[in-house]
């Protein structure tokens, strides 16, 4: 074959050095870049899902505008919402309806709520998942707020708040080839480019591995009860990432790497520049319960 | 565009349809082609005598190897233990999956998907059930779709294979694979899956042939819960992450097996090519992007500190993956190149 390919054995290079199989080529040993360091807030509370997999709303909530608070140093969340919209913005709140792990119907009315406190008008606010192209609220929005759910997913390896804007798109198969690893690219059409001020990725439950499509499975998800905010959509998949790979060794008690290997958010750094990957350049600022936080 | 006065014209005018939810709107030399469920799909103009585009229409529509949408809706039962079908079945061809689920749909269409029939059913203070049921045009794409998913659970008796686990039964009779699935598990509910599920293989009615290179494997080999059958490299690198490129040239007229060895979970690969012309260019491109540096042997210790190697014999390439030792995965291969045919 004329072309070279990147095989498994490329892999296999890179996470020998770094001690961990299957990291998909995402550098744990490369040296910060001052110049491209990204944060993120990680928290965790140990009763925000019960042993039964109930959620408490109250506990979300208070999680959620702590976050905030921290990620944008504010005294509280409201300060953190008025720094991201403006009373004029038009914003849509991208989320996830998948039927097995959606986003929770309670933090998507949190958001609408704290936007409204800034003084948003409530018909320039919609929620919405796969009618976003037809939604008239996204289509004149200025803000965009991304919110879902962590998982493993049969085509691109897992599903974060990279994927969660491929209904940006008419035609998502454009962005499937080589385990989607262009999802990166989504970022820069005209209908998201520059207007994405937060990044939610769910780890309440994540799960952490699939069997075929649209497969799920409650064996496969635990109460990791967490959640990572940023506003760079990559490092707060590659958070997310770590800590379900991590999951996966202990679950499967082997290295055991993302199938297929998840290519798309180490691309969207290095191909289409739009965050950093790279977890020695992200700055986790970890609250709450620390308990096997795997990271 | 196309309207419902359009449809009710074609439809007066006696065409032949055998796509239940579809009509054909002729309007001057043009054929336009919506769904009762979708938007006009294409439409397209002709210059030929409008008898032939019958013909032509007639053909293209009804492939002898998939099934037509009423036929397709007469798989499932309108009730079942007290759940009734609670909205039309819904029917998506070819690409059309991407409407029905995103990326996923991929995995479907990478085993030669053809047509997939949703049917939901409910019942009152009852959980919803979903039916899919994927027409994959073949027995073998059928069964491969299946063991795309293996592993998940118990086996049980639908179909010529069946597992159910969580909620969702899933099995393949025929050329048809199919997922019975509620979101929460009960007694009535989960008994309601397991009659639907029967009732729908019964209806498929025959069993369609498992692919032949699943009979030179060695069943005490491996774990059949680890059994994968595909074509398409897209599927191994699900499974078994090799190569971004098609290094093993897989294709439709190939078949493949990827199984997880008892011994020491190493991963056998085995392919069967249409010949050993190709098996030969196959091996050859394995070996200079995979293993430029093996020896003559083809064998190398990789960077995890396991064995991978790769043989080809006749129209066959085997190669195991991650190895503990050197000499129990050259045992293997010579003895799969011995009962090879």
């Amino acid at each position: 074959m004329s072309e070279s390919s990147m095989t498994r054995r490329d892999f296999l290079r890179t996470t020998a050095a770094a001690a961990v199989v299957g990291t998909a080529g995402i550098s744990l040993l490369a040296q910060p870049d001052a110049q491209k360091k990204a944060n993120v807030v990680l928290i965790r509370h140990q009763h925000v899902v019960d042993s039964e997999g109930k959620l408490n709303p109250k506990i979300l909530e208070e999680m959620f505008d702590e976050s905030m608070a921290t990620f944008f140093r504010t005294k509280n969340a409201g300060d953190a919402w008025k720094k991201i919209v403006k009373p004029g913005d038009v914003v849509g709140i991208k989320t996830n309806v998948w039927r097995y792990l959606r986003t929770p119907l309670e933090l998507e009315q949190v958001m609408k709520t704290r936007i409204m406190a800034v003084g948003v008008q409530e018909k320039d606010i919609a929620i919405d998942d796969r009618g976003i192209l037809s939604n008239p609220v996204f289509a004149r929005a200025t803000a965009l707020i991304n919110v879902r759910p962590m998982r493993a997913h049969n085509w691109s390896g897992v599903g974060g708040c990279l994927k969660n804007y491929i209904m940006f798109t008419p035609n998502p198969p454009d962005y499937h080839p080589d385990s989607c690893i262009d999802l990166g690219a989504l970022w820069k059409l005209p209908a998201v480019e520059g207007k994405t001020r937060l990044n939610v990725l769910l780890m309440l439950t994540p799960q952490f591995h699939c069997l075929g499509p649209h497969h799920f499975d409650k064996q496969f998800t635990w109460a990791y009860n967490g959640i990572i905010v940023g506003t760079d959509p990559v490092a707060v998949d590659a958070v997310g990432l770590k800590i379900i790979e991590a999951q996966r060794k202990l679950f499967f008690k082997e290295d055991s790497p993302m199938r297929p290997p998840v290519r798309h958010i180490k691309a969207a750094e290095e191909k289409h520049g739009i965050g950093i990957a790279n977890l020695a350049a992200i700055e986790i600022v970890r609250l709450g319960w620390k308990e096997d936080s795997l990271i | 565009m196309a309207d419902k006065a359009a449809l009710n014209r074609s439809v007066q005018c006696g065409v032949n349809l055998h796509h239940k939810a579809t009509a054909v709107c002729l309007q001057t030399q043009r054929l336009m082609f919506f769904s009762l469920e979708n938007p006009i799909i294409s439409t397209i103009t002709f210059k030929e005598p409008m008898s032939s585009i019958f013909l032509l229409l007639t053909l293209a529509m009804t492939p002898s190897d998939t099934m037509t949408y009423s036929a397709m809706q007469k798989l499932v039962p309108a009730s079942i233990r007290g759940w009734q079908a609670s909205e039309p079945a819904r029917f998506y061809s070819g690409r059309e999956i991407f409407q029905y689920m995103d990326g996923a749909g991929e995995v479907y269409l990478a085993y030669g998907f053809s047509r997939l029939l949703v049917q939901r059913y409910a019942r009152p203070q009852q959980e919803e059930i979903l039916v899919e049921i994927f027409d994959m045009g073949l027995p073998r794409n059928a069964f491969g779709a299946f063991t795309n998913m293996q592993g998940r659970g118990p086996a049980v008796a639908i179909g010529q294979a069946a597992e159910y686990k969580s909620g969702l039964l899933s099995f393949w009779r025929g050329r048809f694979f199919v997922c019975v699935m509620i979101d929460n598990e009960n007694e009535e509910a989960t008994k309601a899956v397991f009659d639907l599920g029967s009732r729908i293989a019964e209806s498929i009615g025959d069993d369609g042939p498992i692919p032949s290179l699943l009979h030179v494997l060695p069943q005490e080999l491996f774990e059949l819960q680890t059994l994968r059958y595909f074509f398409r490299h897209e599927i191994l690198n699900i499974h078994f992450y090799v190569a971004d490129k098609n290094i093993f040239r897989l294709n439709e007229s190939t078949d493949a097996v990827l199984v997880r060895l008892k011994s020491d979970k190493s991963h056998l690969l085995l392919i069967q090519y249409p010949s050993s012309k190709e098996a030969a260019a196959a091996y050859a491109d394995f070996t200079a992007s995979y293993l430029p540096d093996a020896r003559a042997e083809g064998w190398i210790q990789t960077e995890n500190k396991k064995w991978t190697g790769c043989s080809v014999h006749q129209k066959y390439v085997l190669a195991v993956f991650d190895a503990v030792t050197l000499a129990d995965a050259q045992n293997l291969l010579a003895t799969l190149q011995r009962i090879l045919p």
